[in-house]
């Protein structure tokens, strides 16, 4: 009886052994599976590009950006984003890696890696959700796409009111690094991003965008940035420029219609004694604009179809010399204008198929530019 | 027998308690200002499995109530997910005793991208709406600039939300 008992026993055990070992494979099933597929979170954009110049010159074929975005939920409260970038194949950014902390509905708390909000497009520069093969060019030259850096900040929506809100300090643009200055006249703070690799910092930055969007169909942007720029030598007053950036922007849909439109004024100080110091171009003044029109033909084609077949016409004008301190003469080559007409063409709302043609235009009369044909295809994930 | 309704209730108490805790109060609070009254109870609905497979929204039997005030049924309300862009996110359909949209209102949103959706603005666009209607996104609901993802989601599940509860109206007699 005894011998038989513990047989029993062994058995029992061995039972609840086995079941416990099989509930543990399952939940490393579980976790790989379905936990993290309400944690983790894949996604991606990628913008395949064609340009041709008029004339002679060889076209370029371009996987111009890839990235990879990846999220993950750690609770309802915290959440991590990361976005990896190759761009032209061969270069590797990181274009956002923040913690989000959500305090509540109206208030989150984050920081890392984060975009600058100004204008529209460094927020929302997946290739789907714009007109053209390339990105708008006040939207590289002023304000510099994809513009991120590293800080800490506030951010929330307001349901009753529609609206939201940003609040940041982030690092700023380095102006003199290893001997030399980096800002120039041609794209201003372009090659001052430190895009958070190694970047160094003197000078906290201030960046705030307010949106406002009660009214059906329209969003409305308010954005500012205030600061210095950084540098390496702390012991060279002059190696620094004094940087405010106010943008306004609008997108305005109805039906097939959609218009949009950004404007963007900078000031920069100490331009005069910078320039001395590096032998550099930066103005003390850019500004410009641009305005958008974009009109769906597929409703009168074919009224049930999701696609999208988009015609559109923007014109911008910016200047990176708007004013000029000292004896630097403004370079008229840098008050530009471009209007760019094409086609969008959307298979789904993540895929468009784009062709268009860009007019480039400056206030020298010396210069003559190249008009460019564009196509390319824009992805989103 | 008694066994069996001992079981059933425990079930329809146990289940439906599964909205959280903090989504409820939400919820409550806007039963409560839409029907302007001070206190309600609802009674979870329950659909058998054979008719919510023939669905578009899964009624699991802890998300479509009926809502009772002094025992007069005022309203029905839904809960349901959607996704978002990178998540997803909460929000509640209220009926009227007729079944017509009397408010939307985003629970719970978890991500930047798309957050205008919660708009009370925007939601109001759907009010008054009856089963028998259907919306099309950036035709009857206006779009959004930068939440076309969610916006899309949004109106996609209020017109699954409507077309699945005529379906119910004809079998089941809400």
């Amino acid at each position: 009886m005894k011998i038989l008992l513990f047989f029993v026993a062994i058995l029992v055990l061995t039972i609840t052994n086995a079941q416990e070992s099989k509930q543990d494979s399952l939940r490393v099933v579980n976790r790989l599976l379905d936990y993290n597929s309400n944690k983790l979170t894949i996604g991606g954009y990628a913008q395949i590009d064609y340009n041709e110049p008029d004339g002679s010159a060889p076209g370029k074929l371009d996987v111009h950006r890839l990235v990879m975005l990846f999220g993950y939920k750690f609770s309802d409260r915290v959440s991590f984003l990361t976005e990896i970038e190759f761009e032209h194949v061969k270069e590797v950014f990181v274009e956002q890696a923040f913690v989000n902390y959500n305090v509540s509905p109206n208030l989150n708390i984050r920081g890392g890696l984060m975009l600058v909000p100004m204008g529209i497009i460094n927020e929302y520069h997946e290739p789907p959700t714009f007109y053209g093969v390339e990105r708008p060019g006040l939207d590289h030259d002023i304000v510099p796409t994809t513009w991120r850096e590293i800080g800490v900040g506030v951010a929330g929506k307001f349901d009753n009111l529609s609206l939201k809100y940003q609040a940041y300090i982030f690092n700023g643009f380095i102006s003199y690094k290893d001997g030399e200055g980096t800002l120039r006249g041609l794209d201003g703070l372009r090659k001052g991003r430190q895009k958070g690799a190694e970047s160094i910092v003197n000078t906290p930055n201030l960046s705030m965008k307010i949106d406002y969007y009660g009214i059906l169909g329209l969003k409305i942007g308010l954005a500012g940035y205030f600061g210095e720029t950084q540098t390496d030598d702390t012991s060279i007053e002059n190696s620094t420029v004094g940087v405010s950036m106010i943008g306004i922007d609008a997108r305005y849909i109805n039906n097939s219609l959609e218009l949009r439109g950004q404007y963007i004024w900078t000031s920069l100080s100490g331009t005069e004694k910078y320039n001395t110091l590096t032998e550099k171009d930066l103005g003390s003044q850019m500004n410009g604009y641009y305005g958008e029109i974009a009109y769906d033909f597929i409703p009168i084609i074919d009224s049930k179809s999701d696609k999208k077949l988009v015609l559109f016409t923007r014109y911008e004008k910016f200047n990176t010399h708007k004013q000029t301190e000292g004896n630097l003469d403004p370079n008229k080559a840098f008050d530009r204008d471009i209007i760019t007409s094409g086609i969008d063409f959307k298979i789904v709302s993540g895929v468009a198929l784009k062709v268009d043609y860009q007019w480039f235009n400056n206030a020298d009369v010396n210069t003559d530019l190249k008009n460019q044909f564009n196509a390319g295809i824009g992805i989103m994930f | 027998m008694k066994k069996i309704t001992v079981i059933l209730l425990f079930l329809v108490f146990h289940l439906s308690f599964d909205i959280p805790k903090k989504i409820e109060k939400r919820i409550d609070k806007e039963i409560l200002i839409v029907f302007d009254i001070e206190s309600y109870s609802k009674e979870v609905i329950i659909v058998d499995q054979g008719i919510n497979k023939e669905l578009k929204i899964d009624f699991n039997n802890d998300n479509f109530y009926k809502i009772r005030s002094g025992g007069d049924l005022v309203g029905y309300f839904y809960y349901g997910k959607a996704l978002s862009k990178a998540d997803q996110f909460d929000f509640v359909v209220i009926f009227d005793y007729n079944l017509i949209i009397k408010k939307i209102k985003v629970l719970a949103y978890r991500e930047d991208y798309g957050g205008e959706i919660s708009s009370k603005r925007w939601l109001r666009q759907f009010n008054d709406l009856t089963i028998e209607d259907t919306v099309k996104y950036n035709k009857d609901i206006k779009a959004i600039s930068g939440a076309t993802i969610s916006a899309k989601s949004m109106t996609n599940a209020v017109n699954d939300i409507l077309i699945s509860l005529t379906i119910l109206q004809n079998i089941m007699q809400l």
